[in-house]
């Protein structure tokens, strides 16, 4: 039988360990909450399986999104400390392996997902993993620096899908939840190319730090900040939602926005001294967790 | 059977016995989904 050579770790079969982390599990974990939220706050319940379904394709779907935004960036990963171990710029895995597991895997996804759920819920959930690849990773990120701005999009279709997938059709609350992620999304990763921007520099990705400066980030993480906390504030007045809801996200998006504020006030550029950044980061995932949390406590809770 | 050999061995077997695994999950659930839509509802 004949050996392969060592020296090119590539050429040997990818270790499953290797094929999971390709899925960006820490992301997709997000993701299958928020899913899970849009579907738990719809007025219908599908039966479980169906609703476990759903979910499970939401997770594969972001698993595809993560494997082919890994295939088509090794070589950027490659040249960034946060990115050089992954499998493919590591060399632990050949590209067309990671090619063929995110086009087969989102492939399925979508599949399960219009047979098991509906087919409108299918065509969001292949939207999303066509919005992501194309329009975010292939498109729009390498180009400019408002790239995190409409690729945010592809984030905040689960909650959207979640809903659709349990009731069959669009409604007013899950668009609001929609603008909520997207809008969330800039000064959430904003705030994290503040103190890692050397790296994006490094890469030649134009992050908004790096193409507009440190002052003009921090002004667009605020005026961000602003609809954001409108958006996740306005289904409590516009009845969609309780009191549980309404006085929660208010006071989460003012924690946010007092966050924000001292990211606006800071006039620190080296990322040793940038701790209102880090916090304005570690809290923005802490409120998309807690704002879906209590949007499903509203739901079901009986106030 | 060389060094070589074996890691490839360990990861082909490895590999095969998730795959088995993610494909009994799928066979079970697609038995539940069917029961889902036919509603027969467990």
């Amino acid at each position: 039988m004949p050996t392969l050579e060592m020296a090119n770790p590539a050429a040997l079969p990818a270790d499953w360990r290797d094929i999971f982390a390709l899925t960006k599990p820490r992301v997709m974990s997000l993701v299958v909450f928020t899913g899970l939220a849009g579907l738990l706050a719809a007025p219908v319940l599908p039966p479980l399986v169906l609703g476990f379904t759903a979910i499970l394709c939401i997770a594969l779907a972001a698993g595809a999104c993560g494997a082919l935004n890994q295939w088509y960036e090794a070589d950027l990963d490659a040249k960034m400390r946060r990115t050089a171990k992954r499998p493919l710029p590591a060399g632990r895995m050949d590209p067309q392996s990671a090619l063929h597991f995110g086009v087969g895997l989102g492939s399925f996804s979508v599949l399960l997902m219009g047979l098991a759920t509906n087919w409108l819920a299918a065509i969001l959930l292949a939207a999303s993993i066509l919005f992501y690849v194309l329009v975010y990773t292939v498109w729009l990120k390498p180009r400019t620096a408002q790239n995190i701005v409409i690729g945010g999009a592809a984030g905040a279709f689960p909650p959207l899908i979640g809903w659709v997938a349990a009731t069959g059709h669009v409604a007013a609350l899950p668009l609001l939840l929609f603008a909520v992620i997207f809008l969330w999304t800039p000064p959430h990763f904003w705030a994290l190319s503040l103190f890692v921007r050397s790296d994006y520099a490094a890469a030649g990705i134009p992050m908004l730090p790096v193409v507009a400066g440190v002052t003009n980030t921090r002004r667009q993480i605020f005026l961000y900040s602003l609809p954001m906390a409108a958006a996740a504030i306005a289904p409590w007045p516009l009845g969609m939602t309780g009191p549980i809801y309404g006085i929660s996200a208010a006071i989460l998006s003012f924690v946010f926005l007092v966050l924000a504020g001292r990211v606006l006030t800071n006039r620190a550029t080296d990322p040793a001294r940038m701790e209102p950044e880090k916090h304005l980061f570690a809290f923005s995932v802490l409120y998309l967790f807690a704002l879906f949390t209590v949007l499903v406590a509203d739901r079901f809770l009986p106030w | 059977m060389t060094h070589e050999d074996e890691i490839i061995r360990k990861r082909q077997r490895e590999r095969a016995r998730i795959m088995a695994l993610l494909l009994g999950a799928f066979v079970v659930l697609l038995f539940f989904i069917t029961m889902a839509k036919t509603g027969l509802n467990w």
